[in-house]
C-alpha cells in the first residue's frame, strides 16, 4: 500500500481545518465565542498531535513500512511521498508534494513546533480565534517545505504571511500596529521581486520540458527545472551567466529578507518585540527559515555558477550579520529584542555556512536551521513568560528571579546556554561545524587564518550578554524576603504547568539533538553530500568555473 | 460565420441578452406607472380600466421594486449571454443589406458582456437599499415621488448595460462609438445622481465636462479617420492602415482616440476626474466606473490598437509602443503614489484603479513590442493570446473584488461613513464576515495569493516577461541586455504592487485595529441583496484564484477570438 498521497493532509488538513474554524467563528456571537475557546484549542492540539504522530513515524517506521523509502541516499530528482495532481494545465502548474532530507526535517519542526506552541501559550486570550490562526500558519508553513510546484511555492510562501499578520495585530504588544505592517510589507516587497524572477526563469527555460503547461510550454515544476540544471553540459547550460546573476540576485532578496541578513532585518526586532508568543515562537522556530530553505530549493540549485560567483558576497554577508547581530545584543536593554538579535547573529551562521560552499558548511547549514528551530521558540516562550508575569520585557525589571520563580529561572538559563553553543547542547554541533567547513574555507583560499578571529570573538560577545542579561535577572538584587517592586505587591508567580510541559519537551530535545545530533544530520550530511556530487561540482565544472 | 440582417430571421435570438435589457427597460418605465386609472369614453359613464396612472397599488410602488426588477433582467441577460457563449458558441455577424458589419457575436464580445452584466447586476442588487426613498406614510408632495427615483436610477442602469454590450458587440467605429455614448452618458447622470450632496453635484459636473471633452476628442479623431479611409467598419480600417498606416493623418486620428478611451480607463493623465468621480457616486455607480466602465475602455483599446492599427502592419513593432510604455508607467505610479495620500477609501480605490489601468496598459504595450516578421508570426500569434488571456482574466476578476471592496463600502455609506478611513474602525468587531470579506478583496486587489487578483497579476507579468524574452535565444552567451525593455515594465510593475500594499494593508489595520467610531458601534444596516452581492464576490475572488484554470480557459477561448482574427 502506498503512503505518498499523506503529503496533501498534512497541508491541507491544517488549512481547511483552520479556515472552517474561522468562518465558524466569525459568525458566532461574542459570548459564543468566548464559550467555543476551550474546544476550540483542544481541537487544533490534537490535530497537531496527529500531524506529529504521522511526520514522527515517517522518520521512524517507513523502512518497513515501504522499503524505498531512504532519506539519506537522496537523489535530486526523486522526492519521497511525491504526489502530483494537475492545477492550473494551461500554464503548467501542478499540486506538486514531496519531501526530500532538505524539507523533512523542516516539515518535522513545524509539525512539532504547533503543538508545543499551542500547549506554551494555552492561555492566550481570545481562543477561538487565535488557535485556529496557529494552525493556518502551520499548515502554510508545511505546504512552503513540501511543494515542489514554483507556483505553489510562492502561494505558501505569501499565505503565510496572512495569519501572522494577525497574530502581530491582534495580539500583539504596544507597537503592534507599526509591527505588523512592517512585517508585512518588508517581506511582501522582497518576494513580488523573487516572483518576477520566478517568472522570468519560466519563460527562459527551454520548452517541453516535462510537466509543462498547455499553452506556455513550460513548466513550475521544481525537480525538472534542477533535473535540467544537472543534465546540461556547460556550454549548453539553459541560461547564459551574467544572467543567470541578476536571477540569482532577484531570488536571493526575496529569501535574504525572510532569513534575515543584515542590512534586511531591521523587520525582524520590530515583529519579534511586538508579537504574542506564540507568534514569535514560530516566526523565529520556523518562518525565518523558509529563506534559508528556499536558498536550497531554488537559487542554489538552479544557478550553482551565480553562486560559486556571489560566494564572497554571501560570506561577508554572513559575517556582518553573525558579529552585528550579536553587537547590538550587548546594547539592548530589551529582553525580548536581545533574543530577536541573537536571531538575526545565528542566521549569519547559516549563511556563512551557504557560502563556504562544502557539503560540511552546507551540512553545518541545514543543522543550524534545525537546531535555532528548538532553541529558539525556547527563547521566546521564555521571554514570554517573563513578559507575562513580570508585566515587562525590561533586563533588570526583575531581579533574583532564581529566588521567586525557580522554573522560568532554569528555563531561561538552559535556553541562554543552549543559544550561546554550549556543548552537548544542539546549537553547538552547527557552530562547530560551521567553524570546521570556514577553516576548510579559508585553507583552501589560502587565506589568512585570522579570518577566523571574526566569528570567534562573536562567541566570546554572544557569552558576553546572554551571562550579563541572566545575571541582571536571575541573579542579581533583590532583597530575599521582599518581593521585587516591578510586581507592584502581587504575589510571586512562576510558570504554569502547561508553560512548563513546553519548557521540558524544548529542553528534552535540545539535549537529544545535541547528543545525538547524527538523528537529523546524518540525512542533511546525505542530502549535502548528494548534492554536491550530483549537480554542484559537475555544473560548476563543466562551466569551467 | 453566419450572417443576420436586422430583424431578419435568428437576429433576436442571436442578440437575446440584448433584447432581454430593452424589455427590462420598458418594463421599468410601465410597470412602477401602473395604477388603477380608468378611462372615460367621451359623453359615456364607461369607464375603460386604462391601468396608466392613478392610484397605484403597494407592489407596484415599492422603492425596492426598480432594483430588483433590474437585478433580475441584469441575471436572466448573464445567463443568456453564459448559455450563448458556453452552449456551442455560434459566431454571428449583423450585418445590414448592403453587406457592412455593424455587430459581430464572437467569444470576445460575449464574455466582455458577462462582465459587463455581471458586474451591473451586482452593482444594482447593491443598491436596491441603498436609494434614499421617501416613506410610504408621507402624504407631503414628496410622498408623490416614491419610487421614481429609484426607476430613473435603474433605467439609467439598465442604458448603460445596453451602451457596454453594443461596444462589445460593435464592428464598427460609428456602432462602438455610440454604444459608448451611450454608456457614458448614463454614468454622467448615475454619478450625479446624489444631487441633493455637494460632492455628488462636484462629481457629476466634473466627470461630465472631462467625459465629454475626452469624447469630443475622440469623436474627432473619429471623424478623421473617416475622411483619411472613407470607412469605419474595423476591417476597412485595418486594410487601409495596413497599407498606407503611417502618415501623419491616421497617426493623429489614432492619438485622438486613445484619448477618449484612455479617459475611460482613468490612463494618466486623463484620470484627474476619476478620484472626484469615484468620491462623489454612490459606491456601486463608483464600482461599476471602476469594473464595467473600465473594462469597456480597455475592449475599446484592444479593439483599436489591436484590430486596426495591428502591430502586424509595421515592420517590427507598433508605432504606439514607446507612447503607450511611458503612459503605463506614469500611470500606474502616479495611481499608486496618489492612493498612498488619499485618505478617503473610495478615492483609494479610485486611484488604484489607476495604478491597475497602468499594469493593464503595460499589457497592451508588451503586444506591441511583439516582432511580426516573416517566420516570427506564430510565436508572436502565441505572446499576444497570453496577454489578452491575462487582460481579461484581469478584468473579470476585477468585477469579483474591486466591485465587492465598493459594496462593502456602500453599506457604510448607508450609516454616512465610507468617506473617511476612520468609518471603517473596528468593523471586524461590528461585522466579522464583511470585514473578513474586505480584507480578502484588499489583499486580492494588491495581489496575495492564493486570490484571484494574484493569478490575475502574475498572469499580466507572465504575459509581459513572454513578449520580453520571445527574441532571445537562450544559450550561455545570453546577457540581460539582450531581453527585450518591456521587461523593465513587469520590474515597475511588481515595484509598484510592492507600494500599494502599503495602502490595501491600511484598511486591513483599521478595520481590525481601530476601534468604531462614536456612534457607529453595533452591525451595520440590514440588506440582503447586498450582503449577497458582497458574498458571491467573496466567493468568486477566492475560487478564480484557487481554480483559476477554468477562468483561464474561457478568457483563452475569448481572447482567440479577438487574436486569431489576425
Amino acid at each position: 500500500m502506498t503512503t505518498d498521497w499523506i503529503s496533501v493532509p498534512l497541508v491541507g488538513l491544517p488549512l481547511i481545518a483552520s479556515i472552517t474554524m474561522l468562518a465558524f467563528v466569525a459568525s458566532a456571537s461574542p459570548a459564543a465565542r468566548h464559550r467555543i475557546g476551550p474546544s476550540v484549542r483542544m481541537f487544533t492540539l490534537l490535530l497537531s498531535l496527529g500531524m506529529l504522530v504521522v511526520t514522527t513515524a515517517m522518520f521512524f517506521g517507513f523502512n518497513q513500512f515501504a522499503g524505498e523509502f531512504d532519506w539519506v541516499t537522496m537523489e535530486f530528482s526523486k522526492f519521497n511521498h511525491e504526489v502530483r495532481y494537475v492545477w492550473i494545465e494551461s500554464l503548467g502548474i501542478h499540486w506538486t508534494v514531496g519531501m526530500d532530507a532538505l524539507s523533512f526535517p523542516m516539515v518535522w519542526l513545524t509539525t512539532f513546533l504547533l503543538p508545543v506552541t499551542i500547549v506554551a501559550t494555552w492561555n492566550e486570550k481570545n481562543a477561538a480565534v487565535y488557535f485556529p490562526l496557529i494552525l493556518m500558519m502551520g499548515g502554510a508553513l508545511i505546504g512552503v517545505f513540501v511543494a515542489l510546484d514554483l507556483f505553489m511555492f510562492y502561494v505558501f510562501w505569501e499565505l503565510t504571511l496572512i495569519p501572522m499578520f494577525f497574530l502581530i495585530l491582534k495580539w500583539g504588544g504596544h507597537d503592534r500596529k507599526y509591527a505588523s505592517q512592517k512585517f508585512f510589507i518588508y517581506t511582501f516587497t522582497a518576494s513580488v521581486i523573487m516572483l518576477l524572477g520566478l517568472v522570468t526563469v519560466y519563460f527562459l527555460q527551454p520548452e517541453n520540458l516535462s510537466y509543462a503547461g498547455a499553452w506556455t510550454g513550460r513548466t513550475f515544476d521544481i525537480p525538472t527545472l534542477t533535473a535540467h540544471a544537472q543534465s546540461v553540459n556547460g556550454s549548453d547550460w539553459f541560461l547564459g551567466e551574467s544572467l543567470q546573476k541578476i536571477l540569482f540576485v532577484m531570488l536571493m532578496i526575496g529569501f535574504l529578507v525572510k532569513l534575515p541578513s543584515v542590512p534586511f532585518h531591521t523587520w525582524l526586532p520590530d515583529a519579534h518585540v511586538q508579537a504574542p508568543t506564540g507568534g514569535s515562537m514560530l516566526l523565529a522556530g520556523v518562518m525565518l527559515k523558509m529563506g534559508a530553505y528556499g536558498m536550497f530549493r531554488l537559487p542554489l540549485a538552479f544557478f550553482p555558477h551565480a553562486a560559486h560567483h556571489f560566494q564572497l558576497a554571501l560570506l561577508a554577508l554572513g559575517m556582518i550579520s553573525l558579529v552585528w547581530g550579536a553587537v547590538v545584543c550587548l546594547g539592548q536593554t530589551n529582553l525580548k529584542k536581545m533574543v530577536a538579535y541573537s536571531s538575526v547573529s545565528h542566521m549569519g551562521v547559516i549563511l556563512i555556512g551557504i557560502a563556504t560552499m562544502q557539503p560540511l558548511g552546507w551540512a553545518a547549514a541545514l543543522f543550524m536551521m534545525f537546531a535555532h528551530g528548538i532553541i529558539s521558540p525556547m527563547l521566546f516562550a521564555v521571554c514570554g513568560a517573563f513578559k507575562h508575569h513580570y508585566h515587562s520585557m525590561e533586563i533588570g525589571a526583575m531581579r533574583g528571579m532564581a529566588k521567586h520563580s525557580p522554573w522560568l529561572a532554569t528555563s531561561m538559563m538552559f535556553g541562554w546556554m543552549a543559544s550561546l553553543g554550549l556543548p552537548l547542547l544542539a546549537g553547538f554541533v552547527a557552530e562547530l561545524m560551521m567553524f570546521l567547513a570556514l577553516w576548510h574555507f579559508l585553507a583552501a583560499e589560502g587565506w589568512s587564518v585570522l579570518w577566523m578571529v571574526g566569528p570567534a570573538f562573536v562567541l566570546a560577545i554572544t557569552a558576553a550578554y546572554y551571562l550579563w542579561s541572566m545575571q541582571r535577572t536571575i541573579f542579581e538584587g533583590g532583597d530575599e524576603t521582599q518581593p521585587p517592586e516591578s510586581l507592584k505587591g502581587q504575589s510571586v508567580p512562576d510558570i504554569g504547568d502547561a508553560e512548563k510541559l513546553a519548557m521540558i519537551i524544548l529542553a528534552v530535545f535540545t539535549i537529544l539533538f545535541g547528543v545525538m545530533p547524527w538523528i537529523a544530520l546524518d540525512m542533511m550530511n546525505g542530502w549535502t553530500t548528494a548534492f554536491f556530487h550530483d549537480l554542484l561540482i559537475p555544473a560548476l565544472n563543466r562551466g569551467g568555473a | 460565420m453566419e450572417q443576420i440582417e436586422p430583424f431578419a430571421e435568428g437576429f433576436f435570438i442571436a442578440l437575446a441578452p440584448e433584447f432581454v435589457l430593452v424589455i427590462g427597460l420598458f418594463t421599468l418605465m410601465i410597470v412602477p406607472n401602473m395604477g388603477n386609472a380608468k378611462f372615460r369614453i367621451p359623453l359615456t359613464q364607461i369607464r375603460i380600466p386604462w391601468l396608466l396612472g392613478g392610484q397605484r397599488g403597494k407592489f407596484d410602488s415599492d422603492p425596492r421594486l426598480p432594483g430588483l426588477f433590474a437585478t433580475v433582467f441584469y441575471t436572466i441577460a448573464f445567463l443568456l449571454t453564459a448559455v450563448s457563449f458556453f452552449g456551442g458558441m455560434n459566431k454571428t455577424q449583423i450585418v445590414t443589406p448592403s453587406g457592412t458589419v455593424m455587430l459581430q457575436i464572437d467569444e470576445f464580445s460575449r464574455m466582455f458582456q458577462l462582465i459587463f452584466f455581471g458586474a451591473l447586476a451586482l452593482a444594482s442588487a447593491a443598491s436596491v437599499n441603498r436609494i434614499p426613498a421617501t416613506s410610504r406614510a408621507d402624504r407631503s408632495l414628496s410622498g408623490l415621488y416614491n419610487n421614481r427615483r429609484q426607476v430613473d436610477f435603474y433605467i439609467l442602469l439598465i442604458t448603460t448595460g445596453l451602451g457596454m454590450a453594443v461596444v462589445a458587440l460593435a464592428q464598427d467605429l460609428f456602432m462602438l462609438f455610440i454604444g459608448l455614448e451611450l454608456a457614458s452618458f448614463s454614468t454622467y447622470v448615475l454619478v450625479s445622481f446624489m444631487k441633493e450632496t455637494k460632492e455628488g453635484t462636484e462629481a457629476g459636473m466634473k466627470y461630465f465636462i472631462v467625459g465629454s471633452v475626452a469624447s469630443g476628442v475622440g469623436l474627432y479623431g473619429l471623424s478623421l479617420l473617416y475622411l483619411w479611409s472613407g470607412s469605419l467598419g474595423f476591417t476597412e480600417l485595418q486594410t487601409a492602415f495596413a497599407e498606407t498606416g503611417m502618415e501623419a493623418l491616421p497617426l493623429i486620428a489614432l492619438g485622438m482616440l486613445l484619448v477618449g478611451f484612455g479617459f475611460k480607463v482613468s490612463a494618466a493623465p486623463f484620470h484627474f476626474a476619476a478620484p472626484d468621480a469615484y468620491a462623489g457616486a454612490t459606491a456601486p455607480v463608483a464600482g461599476v466606473l471602476a469594473t464595467a466602465s473600465k473594462a469597456m475602455g480597455v475592449l475599446g483599446l484592444l479593439r483599436i490598437l489591436l484590430i486596426i492599427a495591428s502591430p502586424e502592419a509595421t515592420d517590427g513593432s507598433a508605432v504606439w509602443l514607446v507612447a503607450l510604455g511611458v503612459l503605463s508607467v506614469i500611470t500606474m505610479t502616479w495611481g499608486n503614489l496618489a492612493a498612498l495620500g488619499s485618505t478617503n477609501p473610495k478615492r483609494m480605490l479610485a486611484y488604484s484603479s489607476v495604478a491597475h489601468a497602468g499594469y493593464m496598459l503595460a499589457a497592451i504595450t508588451a503586444i506591441g513590442a511583439l516582432n511580426w516578421e516573416e517566420g516570427h508570426v506564430d510565436m508572436s500569434n502565441d505572446a499576444a493570446l497570453a496577454v489578452v488571456t491575462a487582460l481579461i482574466f484581469h478584468l473579470t476578476v476585477l468585477v469579483c473584488f474591486k466591485l465587492g471592496a465598493f459594496l462593502v463600502l456602500s453599506m457604510l455609506e448607508s450609516e454616512k461613513g465610507g468617506h473617511t478611513l476612520e468609518s471603517l474602525g473596528g468593523l471586524a468587531k461590528r461585522e466579522p464576515i464583511i470585514a473578513a470579506a474586505m480584507f480578502i478583496f484588499m489583499m486580492s486587489l494588491a495581489g496575495v495569493p492564493p486570490l484571484s487578483g494574484f493569478v490575475s497579476k502574475l498572469l499580466v507579468i507572465m504575459g509581459i516577461v513572454k513578449v520580453a524574452l520571445l527574441d532571445v535565444t537562450v544559450n550561455s552567451d545570453l546577457v540581460f541586455s539582450d531581453i527585450h525593455w518591456v521587461w523593465y515594465l513587469a520590474l515597475l510593475m511588481v515595484i509598484n504592487s510592492a507600494i500599494s500594499v502599503f495602502y490595501y494593508l491600511r484598511v486591513g489595520l483599521v478595520m481590525y485595529f481601530n476601534d468604531p467610531e462614536e456612534g457607529r458601534e453595533g452591525p451595520l444596516a440590514r440588506g440582503t441583496p447586498v450582503r449577497m452581492a458582497i458574498v458571491l464576490c467573496l466567493i468568486t475572488t477566492v475560487f478564480f484564484g484557487v481554480g483559476a484554470g477554468q477562468l483561464i480557459a474561457l478568457a483563452e477561448s475569448a481572447a482567440n477570438a479577438l487574436v486569431g482574427a489576425w
